[in-house]
């Protein structure tokens, strides 16, 4: 009977129970981080229970009660249409960061197998794959999401397509590396003469140990998306009204800012507050799992 | 036929800032460290483009009056208080019983900026190049069939029909004197203008011109204008680029602009007080229309629309800025009436008509879209209040913001497909006359102009054709006329009136001499100030 | 290190065309005819189908792809539909004024950046430590358009201490005019002896630049923090502390030296990462740049200006990498491959 050899873990796994929890106590930041990150998917799923308003999430409006400040009533104020603002920055956990998680997986979607086949194959498979992806990371991502989503009709849809075009370099870099290290090991070299399918020692050894660091980079990735989101529809070439989104909130609380200043300020702190607690969960992340991992963002 | 003319929406939407370099910034307690500035100058600051157009004063249609105005002078000139027209470049004039026969006396010793005396025949060529390139609103011109120059001052018109070429005269929009001779005996007029260079009479003259650069525009005094440089007068004007009302609001209180033409209403309304600020709100010509597509929606669907919009909610969410229209003419003008069948926000009634097309809650939803001059946010909170209150009728409106020129466009295209359903933008009048209204938006058209309803009603055609004679020899027939189609008009629905422009103006405390003239929209005449440093 | 330059450079070049490439491609994603555009709306067949030829979109795509790539090369980068001017000469115009706020903001960065990295890392999993790395999470994570609006309203408008927008006073347009020379106001100040314009035009810079370091800041921050911590446990910084320096000197000296390469190539990053930042904060700010022209045409959806800052933007970006790529293996032979 032949033994299937098993690779070493290339880097750490998730650290089980005891461990896991000195490593949170260690680790304040990454504490703090999943505990806002939880705190936003509650909001967003409770939106419609917890939200005064609902329907100012939507089609509704109030004309006669435009622009009030924070009250008692509406604790973030109404805005120019009358909307309650607290409700539809509630109802706005359902927006950028669900965006933000459709576009990391059509990123992976794309990145991965890229990525896999680039380092795995190597040649000139490698050498094609990675030209093209060093040019669209010629592009800062929110330059050529913008120009994408300028010549698509403005919608959250357009959107979505745009940063995901622009987001799967980055993943397709990640798995080369992944693929790469673990294409050179000389276990490999034996699998392979002992007749053991390419496929199986894709699926088998490096995509479980590529699993953690792709974790890490999404978690990292949250942030940027929703950043990014964010501007794109501040610019007025993504969510359209009256879509509770808060860089579309930001852009339309533009014109009365000055003497009506809740309607910019809170859409805002909640973009801040969100992309603070991904970013710090993805930091503190990276840590606990592999703190001797040099860091480019 | 009457020739089609260009208006620009968006010009409601700029925020104009006027930068007064002359006084000292008042309000601001960081230092700039300038020395008083030895110039007088007036900063205008707009928040998009002036000079759109270009530069050929026979066509400008849109925001380049309120530079153009400075530079450029009319016949005759349009009083607000008096509700006449008073002298300008004419002195006196008078027509003969039939009104086929017009008479002006030119004043004398009025020198164009080229350095040629202005005289009855170069009036004339002004005059007859305006109508012949028809382009902005050269289709006031329509009736002038022939000038005579029987004298170096003086000016015989011969109409085809009568109509009020006094008025006319006064017309914010291609009713400009100026050298047609400016570019000499071979040389292209227009190409000499877009230069640009300016031929006009008034008492500033263009300085520099920085297109797409945030002092766009810069004027200085003409020395030999005829109105004389006595008393206490700006030299310089400047108009200036200001993208956020915001930003504008506190240049405006530091004193670094002089005057913002048009910001959001609690903006405007939280400069109250402001110290060296003074505020200036007053009725305007101007209304914000949303034009139904009158091929594709059906008269039941577009008196639903009518009575399914929520006027006082517009009103109310606009805080001042914006007040209940009656039928189609706005108050202050011949035509204007207060007890016309107007429509009033009434969902049942609005339901009833949509269930009798197949539509509305229960039944077929509709879909629709509606588009409006990006950048405009009372424009914005209309088109949303909109689609909120037609949601409710199972309408589902798609709002679609654009560039005024994209807008248009689109709406002009060939292809019947590419039309929007509702059109929204602004309208206000050519010259002191409801005339504009109806010939430019009611009256069928072959090809889309700014009839964007693409309406058609031969008896109303008719009608268009007849009114201005009426009115020039029987002014209370004319009136009755006007009250006939506007009562059809409103029961055909081809267009909601959603509201009339309240003028919300915000400027310095250190000048006199302002006054607001709905007939000329936001221009401001910066030789009738009087700077008080 | 010849052979290095010029691999690197090839390389550059190659990745510039393909930033082309995927330019053209995005403009010929427009939906809807651009002939029928061009013509008017009252054109015939026959007028749309002279467009086209006009146009050139009657030819293969390759063909008009070399024709695209010839143009820039020459110099025709289109024309904006906004303002009507050649889009290379509207960029030019508008380039100066944005880059002089870049680099104040990578200034800013730097100098707050490195100091608190150092901090940060002298001190691993103190109160400071977590105070300054959640601070720098705090900088990457910041929406700078809220940013700019909350700063303007604050200090400008609340406060009066700081200018509300625009390059200069624009009462100094009058009195002390500005001799365009380099077309970067503070250094044609300093160049004209224009003393209140100088004064002007960094006072009118700082909120601005502020708002655009936030991001440099934070991530420079993290990054000499981990370089560091990284670098700390080598070899020479052990030996340098049983030769007797002391802390602050390892600091000082040796751990920063080793910890800069990456912060330097992070350096072309939030360069390029900044140019596009200003896209956001720019028309906040009244600033009449790169970002202010991107922020309008967008607005208008002028396509070709749209196009244009798009590739300007990305080759600055590949200029900037090249750059530091090539500064990085001057400085350290390390660096360059075998």
């Amino acid at each position: 009977m032949i033994e299937t050899p098993t690779l070493p873990p290339l880097d750490a796994s998730l650290p089980r129970g005891a461990a896991l929890w000195r490593g949170l106590r260690a680790n304040p930041l990454l504490a703090v981080g999943g505990a806002l990150v939880l705190l936003i998917v509650v909001v967003a799923v409770l939106a419609p229970l917890i939200a005064p308003f609902p329907g100012d999430a939507g089609n509704a409006s109030h004309p006669f009660s435009v622009l009030h400040a924070p009250s008692p009533a509406h604790w973030f104020g109404t805005d120019q249409v009358g909307r309650d603002i607290l409700s539809r920055v509630i109802y706005g956990t359902r927006v950028s960061p669900v965006i933000a998680v459709i576009v990391l997986v059509i990123a992976c979607a794309i990145g991965v197998p890229l990525g896999v086949a680039a380092g795995f194959l190597g040649g000139w498979v490698d050498e094609l794959i990675m030209r093209i992806t060093d040019i669209f990371l010629a592009f800062p991502p929110l330059l050529l999401a913008l120009a994408l989503a300028s010549v698509l009709p403005a919608s959250l849809t357009s959107l979505t397509i745009a940063i995901a075009a622009v987001w799967w370099p980055w993943y397709v870099r990640l798995l080369r590396g992944q693929a790469a290290s673990v294409a050179g090991r000389p276990y490999v070299e034996s699998c392979r003469a002992l007749g053991i399918s390419r496929r199986r020692i894709i699926f088998r050894h490096i995509l479980p140990n590529a699993l953690t660091p792709l974790l890490v980079q999404v978690s990292l990735d949250v942030g940027g998306v929703i950043l990014t989101a964010s501007a794109l529809s501040f610019l007025g070439l993504g969510a359209q009204d009256p879509t509770p989104d808060w860089g579309l909130m930001v852009a339309e609380g533009q014109s009365y800012f000055t003497p009506d200043w809740w309607l910019v300020t809170f859409p805002g702190l909640a973009i801040l507050v969100t992309a603070f607690a991904f970013n710090l969960l993805g930091d503190g992340l990276r840590d606990l799992l592999d703190p001797k991992r040099s860091l480019l963002l | 036929m009457r020739s089609k003319r260009i208006r620009l929406a968006a010009l409601a939407a700029s925020g104009v800032t006027l930068t007064l370099l002359a006084a000292a910034c008042s309000g601001s307690s960081y230092s700039s460290g300038s020395k008083p500035a030895k110039a007088s100058v007036f900063t205008y600051d707009t928040y998009t483009q002036v000079m759109i157009d270009g530069w050929d004063p026979a066509t400008e249609y849109s925001n380049g009056i309120i530079a153009m105005s400075n530079m450029y002078q009319t016949l005759t000139h349009y009083n607000p208080v008096t509700r006449q027209v008073d002298p300008e470049l004419a002195t006196s004039w008078s027509h003969s019983a039939n009104g086929l026969t017009w008479t002006f006396q030119l004043r004398h010793g009025v020198y164009f900026h080229t350095g040629r005396l202005m005289t009855a025949a170069a009036a004339s060529a002004a005059i007859l190049r305006a109508k012949k390139l028809g382009g902005g609103a050269g289709y006031i011109w329509d009736s002038v069939k022939s000038i005579d120059t029987p004298s170096q001052y003086t000016m015989v018109f011969h109409l085809s029909y009568p109509s009020p070429l006094d008025l006319e005269a006064s017309a914010d929009y291609s009713a400009y004197i100026y050298d047609t001779q400016a570019a000499g005996a071979g040389g292209s007029l227009t190409k000499w203008l877009n230069t640009p260079h300016d031929a006009g009479t008034g008492p500033y003259t263009l300085q520099t011109w920085n297109s797409g650069q945030e002092f766009e525009v810069i004027l200085r005094k003409f020395p030999k204008y005829w109105g004389g440089w006595h008393g206490s007068h700006y030299t310089k004007v400047v108009f200036r680029v200001v993208p956020q009302d915001t930003t504008a609001a506190q240049l405006l209180r530091s004193g670094q602009v002089n005057f913002v033409e048009q910001m959001s209403p609690t903006l405007w309304k939280s400069l109250q007080g402001a110290s060296g600020v003074t505020l200036a709100s007053s009725p305007s010509w101007q209304n914000l229309l949303a034009q139904l597509n009158s091929r594709a929606l059906s008269l039941p669907v577009r008196e639903a629309i009518s009575y399914g919009t929520d006027y006082a909610g517009i009103i109310a969410a606009l805080g001042g800025a914006a007040t209940q229209s009656s039928g189609i003419v706005p108050a202050g003008l011949f035509g204007h009436f207060t007890n016309l069948p107007s429509y009033s926000y009434d969902p049942a009634k609005a339901i009833r008509l949509l269930h009798s097309a197949g539509y509305g809650p229960g039944k077929k939803a509709l879909k629709l879209t509606l588009t409006f001059t990006a950048g405009d946010s009372n424009e914005q909170v209309v088109a949303s209040l909109l689609k909120s209150s037609l949601s409710r009728l199972n309408i589902s409106l798609s709002v679609q913001p654009l560039a005024w020129a994209t807008q248009w466009s689109k709406a002009k295209s060939g292809s019947a497909a590419a039309h929007q359903d509702i059109f929204m933008e602004y309208w206000w009048p050519d010259y002191a006359d409801p005339y504009s209204w109806f010939v430019n938006l009611l009256q069928g058209e072959k090809q889309p102009y700014f009839n964007l309803s693409y309406y058609s009603s031969p008896p109303l055609n008719k009608q268009i054709g007849q009114v201005e004679s009426l009115v020039a020899t029987n002014r209370s027939a004319g009136s009755a006329l006007y009250r006939q189609m506007q009562v059809e008009i409103l029961k055909q629905a081809p267009i909601v009136f959603l509201f009339n422009t309240n003028y919300q103006y915000a400027m310095t405390k250190n000048f006199s001499g302002f006054q607001i003239n709905p007939a000329y929209p936001n221009v401001i005449f910066a030789y009738d100030l009087h700077p008080s440093s | 290190m010849l052979v290095f330059v010029a691999r690197r450079l090839a390389l550059a070049v190659v990745v510039v065309v393909g930033v082309i490439v995927v330019t053209f491609a995005v403009a010929h994603l427009v939906p809807g005819d651009p002939a029928s555009v061009w013509a008017g709306p009252h054109a015939s067949a026959a007028q749309v189908a002279a467009a086209r030829k006009f146009l050139g979109l009657d030819r293969p795509v390759a063909v008009q792809l070399l024709s695209y790539l010839g143009g820039i090369l020459r110099g025709n980068w289109g024309t904006s539909i906004h303002t009507h001017r050649a889009v290379l000469s509207d960029i030019m115009t508008a380039a100066p004024a944005t880059l002089e706020l870049v680099i104040t903001a990578l200034l800013i960065a730097v100098v707050l950046g490195v100091p608190l990295g150092l901090v940060s890392a002298r001190h691993p999993g103190r109160p400071a430590d977590q105070l300054i790395r959640a601070g720098s999470i705090l900088g990457v994570s910041m929406p700078v358009f809220w940013m700019a609006l909350i700063l303007q309203l604050i200090f400008s408008q609340k406060l009066h201490l700081l200018p509300a927008a625009g390059e200069y006073s624009p009462g100094l347009l009058f009195s002390h005019p500005l001799v365009k020379r380099t077309g970067f106001p503070v250094i044609d100040s300093i160049l004209g002896g224009n003393g209140p314009m100088l004064g002007s035009t960094l006072v009118h810079l700082i909120l601005p630049a502020v708002v655009v370091a936030s991001y440099p800041a934070g991530l420079i921050a993290r990054m000499v923090r981990a370089q560091v911590l990284d670098t700390i446990g080598d070899t020479h910084i052990l030996n340098a502390r049983a030769l007797g320096f002391g802390e602050a000197q390892i600091f000082g000296r040796f751990a920063m030296k080793l910890a800069w390469p990456p912060v330097a190539a992070a350096l072309a990053l939030v360069f390029g990462y900044s140019l596009v930042n200003t896209f956001l904060v720019e028309s906040i700010f009244d600033w009449p740049g790169l970002g202010s022209y991107a922020a309008a045409s967008i607005a208008t959806l002028d396509t070709p200006a749209i196009l244009g800052v798009t590739l300007f933007v990305a080759i600055a970006y590949v200029v900037a990498n090249l750059v530091v790529d090539i500064v990085q293996a001057a400085i350290d032979p390390r660096v360059r491959p075998a």
